[in-house]
């Protein structure tokens, strides 16, 4: 059970009770710290057990209690009310209800400690010494751990008079026949500043109070995105959950006045670079705030020296921010870490992607300086062998990322015998990646930066990209892409999903799109669900293997636009079709990831332990899809419709859709409807 | 190279910086506190130059740390970002700034260039590479 806000967010059992657990993140975190790591209510030394429980919002929860466990109820004429919520802090109210004839008495008790852990090390717990003040007289319970300068603080206070210690608080009460006692536990997390004040009291982003409102912040938020009517059962309570799995998915990084999205939840509450970018390419058609405020922080984040620590170099697009202690005494990666290689072509990918639906001109000038340097990154420091291509290799060989593309575990490329191949390493969606940035670079050096020159050559470079890369990534006997090149040129002939992306990114030979399609929903590839990472029957294909075999739904949507790009439009209907079926199959949020299991096989979709559940490229790429059926593509001032909807979504209506053109309507039915319609 | 802040701040380069965006100015304060006293430096970023004097004016940005922590970001070992977050520097105002320093002060030494390690990796094929290894 969680209740989230931005990358502060507190998970527990379904009685509202937290107790640490080395296989699990449960606890009260904020800034990749967990600030609360035992929350247990007893009420006359008993522990609880849930009736029920109301949802009320994702910041928001209710628990309905009663004492005693499941199997014995203790007493009937009790019962306890717990609404639990969060924004910049924890707040629990507890009722206890009296429902006897009696006045009673009794002893409620919430025990309370911290171990300080770092989101990151959850599961190898680390033994940290916690200072505890208890202090009744005010009553608040102070936990603080601190290590140098660094300063980390859990405060509860209570409304209610408590009697304080150093492992809880507890509260002596006698209530009325029928009546109603109550506390509110307050908790605030503190990261040391200045004379023990927060870290965040001094920077003025976060003055501008990060409280107001935060209901009428999610309506309007919903509010503002477009309105799904569709014919299909459940797809609109699909979409509305999706929205507001992003709205929660959303934070304020310290130095920053709007939101970014963030990962997922549990293992990335904080900015990742790529997941954030691609977030924001998946949702411009339904909530495009997100991508001015994510390429306005990269761009503040953006690298400017060569550091072999961080594996930054001058215009590389961060790959991840944590505010954790390891990642500030860099005990493992560091705070700010740029180990990824496809983060900075992305980054003029968005940038472009953008003004099309925006017509936000202005922030193409004000960006104009990060994104030229982004654009010369690719050549000067992507390029490692001379080859032309975009590769990776970290120079941080202690914690650095050793595959730094978004199938970033370590054993994910790999050939088809399960060979690794040397570094540096030039995947193919990389190369794909870097020909879409070169050729939107110049089009907004063309018409925005006043650098026709500039334009010319970006064009002649990315139509000599594409050339090279359709000689050396195709293997004409297996008629599809290598996965990569090694850096002596040799390709490594995996069969995976990455050369979906490159029908995403155009630079594809027209004339080789059919054969990459057919793999892409052939046997190997296609579960049923949706596309693998990485096709059966090679050596290391495993179903439940992250990226040698199972099914990510934001690859897929890249996927599924890719296909419609070269109007192979049956295929990406196929895809887009798997996927809505897993989600709603699953229910509510869409997972990271799910096994790549046949899907006749299995039924139901396998989710896998390490998959963030909501994930934000997760849920945009539900929104991708949905626009991908749709046929959303901005062209000049207008919105083309063009749809091509999988069979048994019947009629879709997607209305308002905000962009240069105002607010515009699309529809949509699926041909099996179309057909019934002929025939009426 | 082992310079001080003071040192850095001293001779830093006062003409046109390229990697500073031409649309960013503002001004930051560093107070480098060292023993009970505190030094000001006051830099004035516009036009993609930084000028540098000593003022204990306001400023948009005020920086304070430690001596040995400005020293060790003028030396590029620490980023202003992770020493924020240690907390070995705090910072009052526009948060925006900070991350101009890594631009001014210098990258550390002994940072390689990406390509070193791809003519590394050329120069070592025939040699045994990690492919070979595994066959």
């Amino acid at each position: 059970m969680h209740v989230i806000a931005g990358n502060l967010f507190a998970i527990g059992d379904a009685q509202g009770d937290i107790e640490a657990d080395p296989r699990a993140p449960v606890g009260l975190f904020a800034y990749d710290t967990r600030f609360l790591s035992h929350w247990v209510l007893r009420i006359d030394g008993e522990r609880v057990n849930a009736l029920s429980r109301d949802d009320l919002t994702y910041f928001e929860t209710r628990f309905f209690l009663v004492p005693g466990a499941a199997s014995h109820y203790v007493d009937a004429d009790v019962s306890i009310i717990r609404h639990r919520s969060v924004h910049d802090c924890f707040h629990e109210n507890i009722t206890v209800l009296n429902h006897s004839s009696q006045p009673a008495e009794y002893t409620v008790r919430v025990e309370m400690a911290s171990d300080f852990t770092d989101v990151v090390e959850v599961g190898q717990l680390r033994r940290r010494a916690v200072d505890v003040t208890a202090d009744s007289t005010n009553q608040q319970l102070v936990l603080r751990y601190q290590r140098d300068r660094f300063v980390r603080e859990t405060t509860v206070r209570s409304t209610f008079p408590a009697e304080v210690d150093e492992q809880g608080m507890t509260f002596r009460v006698r209530i009325a026949p029928d009546g109603v006692w109550e506390t509110d536990l307050h908790v605030s997390v503190t990261m040391g500043g200045e004379d023990g004040r927060d870290l965040r009291a001094d920077l003025r982003p976060h003055q501008q109070t990060v409280r107001t409102g935060m209901r009428e912040d999610l309506v309007r938020w919903l509010d503002r995105a477009p309105r799904l009517v569709a014919e299909r059962r459940g797809l609109e309570e699909l979409y509305q959950s999706t929205l507001t799995d992003l709205a929660a998915l959303r934070y304020r990084p310290l130095s920053y006045r709007e939101r970014v999205p963030i990962g997922g939840l549990p293992w990335a509450m904080g900015l990742c670079g790529r997941d954030a970018l691609i977030t924001c390419l998946q949702t411009m058609a339904f909530t495009p705030e997100l991508a001015p405020a994510t390429l306005r922080m990269l761009a503040l984040m953006q690298g400017g020296q060569l550091d072999d620590a961080l594996d930054e170099e001058p215009g590389k697009i961060l790959a991840q921010l944590r505010y954790g202690e390891t990642g500030a005494f860099s005990d493992r990666a560091s705070a700010l870490y740029y180990g990824a290689a496809d983060t900075t072509p992305l980054f003029v990918v968005l940038l472009d992607e953008y003004e099309r639906w925006s017509g936000d001109a202005d922030l193409i000038r004000e960006l104009r300086h990060p994104a030229r340097m982004a654009l010369d990154w690719i050549d000067e420091y992507g390029d490692l062998t001379g080859d032309g291509y975009l590769g990776y290799q970290r120079r941080n060989e202690r914690d650095g990322a050793i595959n730094q593309c978004w199938k970033d575990s370590p054993d994910a490329i790999v050939d088809a015998r399960g060979r690794q191949p040397a570094f540096p390493r030039a995947t193919c969606e990389l190369q794909g990646y870097a020909y879409d940035a070169k050729r939107r670079g110049a089009r907004l050096a063309r018409e925005f930066w006043g650098d026709p020159a500039y334009a010319d050559r970006l064009e002649r470079e990315a139509e000599a990209l594409k050339d090279r890369f359709n000689r050396d990534f195709w293997l004409p006997h297996r008629e599809y892409y290598a996965l990569a090149l090694d850096p002596y040129g040799e390709p490594v002939d995996a069969l995976a999903s990455n050369m979906g992306h490159l029908l995403w990114s155009g630079i594809v030979a027209d004339d080789r799109a059919e054969a990459v399609a057919e793999h892409l929903v052939g046997p190997r590839l296609f579960s049923g669900w949706g596309v693998r990472t990485f096709a059966e029957g090679q050596r290391t294909y495993n179903p439940v293997g992250t990226h040698l075999g199972a099914v990510w739904p934001s690859d897929n949507a890249l996927i599924a636009a890719g296909l419609r790009r070269y109007r192979l439009d049956e295929q990406a209907a196929r895809i887009a079709g798997g996927i809505f079926d897993m989600a709603q199959t699953i229910g509510s949020s869409a997972p990271g990831v799910i096994a790549g299991y046949d899907r006749a096989l299995t039924t139901y979709p396998v989710q896998l332990t390490t998959s963030c559940r909501p994930q934000a490229w997760s849920s945009g790429g539900m929104l991708m899809l949905l626009g991908t059926m749709l046929g959303l593509r901005p062209t000049g001032d207008n919105l083309l419709v063009n749809p091509a909807v999988p069979e048994g979504f019947g009629r879709l209506e997607l209305l308002d859709i905000p962009g240069r053109w105002g607010h515009s309507d699309a529809y949509a039915r699926d041909r099996t409807t179309e057909r019934r319609h002929r025939l009426r | 190279m082992g310079a001080t802040v003071e040192q850095y701040l001293g001779q830093l380069d006062t003409s046109r910086r390229p990697d500073l965006p031409e649309t960013t100015t503002g001004t930051l304060r560093l107070d480098v506190r060292d023993d009970g006293s505190t030094d000001h430096w006051y830099l004035t970023v516009a036009d993609q130059q930084v000028r540098v004097t000593r003022s204990a004016d306001d400023a948009e940005l005020v920086v304070r740390a430690d001596r040995e922590v400005f020293d060790r970001m003028a030396r590029g070992e620490l980023h202003p970002g992770a020493g924020l977050l240690r907390n070995e520097l705090t910072v009052q105002g526009n948060m925006r700034l900070l991350m101009l320093l890594r631009r001014i002060f210098a990258g550390p030494d002994g940072a390689r260039h990406p390509r070193e390690l791809g003519r590394a990796a050329l120069v070592g094929q025939g040699a045994t590479t990690a492919r070979d290894e595994r066959r």
